[in-house]
C-alpha cells in the first residue's frame, strides 16, 4: 500500500519535495514541534475568538503565579549571591592589583550571565514544573479533550497565557534579581564587614560600587537584559507545556514529564545563553580590531 | 431531510485511538502514516448515516470500540481510512481535528463528565459560551441558569466539580454541552451512574432536545431499554462493523447472534 507521504511527494516538483522533506524532518523532531507550539501559541493571540479582557486577566494571573510567589526565595538567593560575588571580586582583584576591572566583573557575573540564568533556573524549577503538572493532569483527566470538543483551543486557553505571563514574569524577576544582588548584596556585605571588624580589609562604599558598575554597563547589556529573560521565559513555558501536552493518557507519565520539563529547560536555557553570548563576542572582536 | 452525519467505510487502529496530541503540529498526525500492514483494527469498515433530528442508540458489549467510534466522530481519534461527512460537508483527514469538528456544532458528553476541575459549576457551563462570545454577559447568564435548571444542578452552581457526585458531574457535563446549542450531540453512556429517578428525568430532556431544537443525537449505551423509551433506532458494533439501525422491537424478535446474546434477558422478562 502506498503511503500518504509518497502520494503527496509524487505530485511535487523537485524544490517542493525538498522543502516537503525538510518540513517533515523538522516536524518529527522535538525541537521542531516545540517551535511549532510556540508559533501556534503566539498566533492564537490573534485568533477570531480573542477577547482582551479574558486574555489580560489570564495573563496577569499567570504572571502573578510565576513571579510573585517565587519572589521571597529569589530575593534571598539574589542577596546572598550578590554578597558573595562582591566579597570575592573585591578581595581577589584587590590582591592582584586589578582594581579597575571590579565593575566589569560584577556586570559580567551578575547582570549578564548568572543573574538571568539563576532566575530562569528558579522559575523553571518552580513555575515550569507546576505548569507541566497542571496541564498534564488536565490531559490525564481528558479535560483538554473536553476543551477541544467544546471548540476551546487548548493552546489558546492553556499555553498562551502561560507563555506570555511567564515571559513577563521572568523579565521582571531578572531585573529584581540583578537589583537585589547589587543593592541588598551591598548591604549584606557592609554588614559582614561591620560584624567581622573588616577582617578582609575591604574599602567598600556605595559610591565606589555604583560608579564602577555604571561605568562598565554597555548598550548591549541594556538590550540583552530585556531580550535574554524574555527568551528564557518563552523557552521555559513552551517546554513545560509541550512536555505536558505530549503525555499520552498514562498517569505515570506526569512525573516523568515534569522532570523532563525542568531538566530540558535547564539544557535549552544554557544553549540559548551560549548563542546569545555571541553578541558579546562580536562586541569584543570590534573592540579588539579598534585597539589593533 | 438533511443528513447530519454520514460515515463511509471507517477504519480505526489502536494507534489511531489516542489521536494527535496537542503538542504536535496539526499536520503531524496526517503525515505520520508509517502504516504497518495487518495492524490490529478496532473498527474495520463501519458505515453509518444519521438524518437531521434523528436519534440513534449504539449498543453492544463493552470493549467493542463504541466509545472509540464516538471519539472518531468528535475528531479526537484519527481513523486510518474512511470518510466522515458532517451535515453533508466532508472534512479531509489532514484537517480532521476536534477543534475543526467543534466548529460544526458537534458536542460530546464524556463518560466521566470531564469538567474543568478548577472552575465552579457555573463557570464550567459558561466557559465555552464566554470563549465563543455567544451573546452579552446577561444573555450568557440567562443561558447558564436555563441549562442548570434543565439538569437541576442550580443548587450546586457555586461548587467545584470534586464536591459533586459522579452523577451530578455528568448532569453538569450534559448541561454544558446543551448550552452550546449543538446540532449533533454525542453522548457517551449518559445514564451510567445515574439513579433511576434522574435517568427517568434525563430521557424527556433528550426527547425535548430532539423535538424542540431538532438536535441529532447519538447515544452510546448499555441501557437498551433507553432505545425503547426514546422510540429511536438501535444499532450495534458487531464484528468490528456497525449493523443496520432498526427499532427496539425488531431486535427483540429477530433471530440473529446479537439478539440472542443481548436481548435474552429482556425477552424472558417480557
Amino acid at each position: 500500500m502506498e503511503t500518504t507521504d509518497n502520494k503527496v511527494a509524487a505530485k511535487m516538483t523537485l524544490v517542493g519535495r525538498l522543502f516537503h522533506h525538510l518540513g517533515l524532518f523538522f516536524m518529527t523532531r522535538t525541537i521542531g514541534q516545540q517551535v511549532c507550539l510556540f508559533c501556534r501559541a503566539i498566533a492564537s493571540l490573534f485568533s477570531k475568538t480573542r477577547s482582551f479582557k479574558t486574555d489580560s486577566r489570564n495573563i496577569i494571573l499567570q504572571t502573578f503565579f510565576t513571579g510573585v510567589e517565587i519572589f521571597p526565595i529569589l530575593f534571598v538567593v539574589a542577596t546572598l549571591f550578590g554578597a558573595v560575588v562582591i566579597v570575592e571580586v573585591m578581595t581577589l582583584m584587590g590582591k592582584m592589583g586589578f582594581d579597575d576591572v571590579v565593575g566589569n566583573l560584577m556586570v559580567v557575573v551578575i547582570i549578564r550571565e548568572l543573574g538571568p540564568i539563576l532566575t530562569a533556573f528558579l522559575i523553571a524549577g518552580r513555575s515550569g514544573s507546576s505548569l507541566t503538572t497542571y496541564v498534564g493532569s488536565m490531559v490525564i483527566n481528558s479535560e483538554v479533550d473536553a476543551l477541544a470538543t467544546m471548540g476551546v483551543d487548548p493552546i489558546r486557553y492553556l499555553v498562551m497565557p502561560g507563555l506570555i505571563g511567564g515571559s513577563i514574569a521572568t523579565l521582571v524577576m531578572t531585573i529584581f534579581f540583578s537589583a537585589s544582588a547589587i543593592g541588598a548584596g551591598f548591604v549584606v556585605t557592609k554588614l559582614a564587614i561591620f560584624l567581622t571588624g573588616n577582617a578582609l580589609n575591604l574599602q567598600l562604599t556605595w559610591h565606589y560600587l555604583s560608579t564602577e558598575i555604571l561605568g562598565a554597563i554597555s548598550m548591549t547589556d541594556f538590550v540583552l537584559i530585556v531580550v535574554k529573560p524574555l527568551i528564557f521565559g518563552c523557552i521555559i513555558t513552551t517546554n513545560a507545556c509541550y512536555q505536558a501536552l505530549d503525555i499520552a493518557h498514562d498517569v505515570r507519565q506526569v512525573p516523568k514529564a515534569t522532570s523532563r520539563s525542568v531538566i530540558k529547560s535547564f539544557l535549552y536555557i544554557v544553549c540559548a545563553d551560549v548563542v546569545l553570548s555571541l553578541f558579546y563576542f562580536f562586541d569584543y572582536f570590534n573592540e579588539l580590531s579598534r585597539i589593533i | 431531510m438533511q443528513e447530519a452525519l454520514r460515515i463511509e467505510d471507517l477504519h480505526l487502529t489502536y494507534r489511531g485511538l489516542s489521536g494527535t496530541a496537542f503538542s504536535k503540529p496539526g499536520a503531524y498526525g496526517y503525515f505520520d502514516t508509517a502504516r504497518h500492514d495487518n495492524e490490529p483494527e478496532l473498527i474495520s469498515g463501519a458505515d453509518l448515516s444519521l438524518k437531521s433530528g434523528e436519534t440513534l442508540c449504539i449498543g453492544g458489549p463493552s470493549g467493542q470500540g463504541k466509545s472509540a467510534l464516538l471519539r472518531v466522530i468528535a475528531g479526537l481519534a484519527r481513523p486510518s481510512a474512511g470518510r466522515i461527512f458532517y451535515f453533508g460537508e466532508y472534512i479531509p483527514p489532514e484537517r480532521l481535528t476536534a477543534l475543526e469538528v467543534a466548529k460544526r456544532q458537534v458536542g460530546l458528553v464524556f463518560q466521566n463528565g470531564a469538567l474543568i476541575s478548577n472552575l465552579r459549576v457555573r463557570d464550567n457551563i459558561a466557559l465555552p459560551l464566554r470563549y465563543h462570545k455567544k451573546g452579552t454577559p446577561a444573555e450568557i447568564e440567562e443561558k447558564i441558569n436555563m441549562a442548570m435548571d434543565l439538569m437541576r444542578v442550580r443548587d450546586s452552581a457555586n461548587m467545584f466539580p470534586h464536591q459533586l457526585s459522579v452523577g451530578m458531574q455528568k448532569r453538569v457535563a450534559i448541561a454544558r454541552s446543551w448550552a452550546m446549542d449543538p446540532m449533533l450531540l454525542l453522548m457517551d453512556e449518559p445514564t451510567a451512574g445515574l439513579d433511576n429517578y434522574n435517568r427517568r428525568n434525563l430521557l424527556p430532556l433528550i426527547d425535548n432536545m430532539r423535538t424542540l431544537f431538532k438536535t441529532s443525537i447519538i447515544i452510546i449505551t448499555h441501557d437498551l431499554m433507553m432505545a425503547k423509551e426514546l422510540g429511536c433506532n438501535l444499532c450495534f458494533l458487531h464484528q468490528k462493523k456497525l449493523t443496520e439501525p432498526h427499532d427496539f422491537d425488531y431486535w427483540l424478535n429477530a433471530n440473529n447472534d446479537i439478539s440472542k446474546v443481548l436481548f435474552r434477558d429482556l425477552r424472558t422478562s417480557g
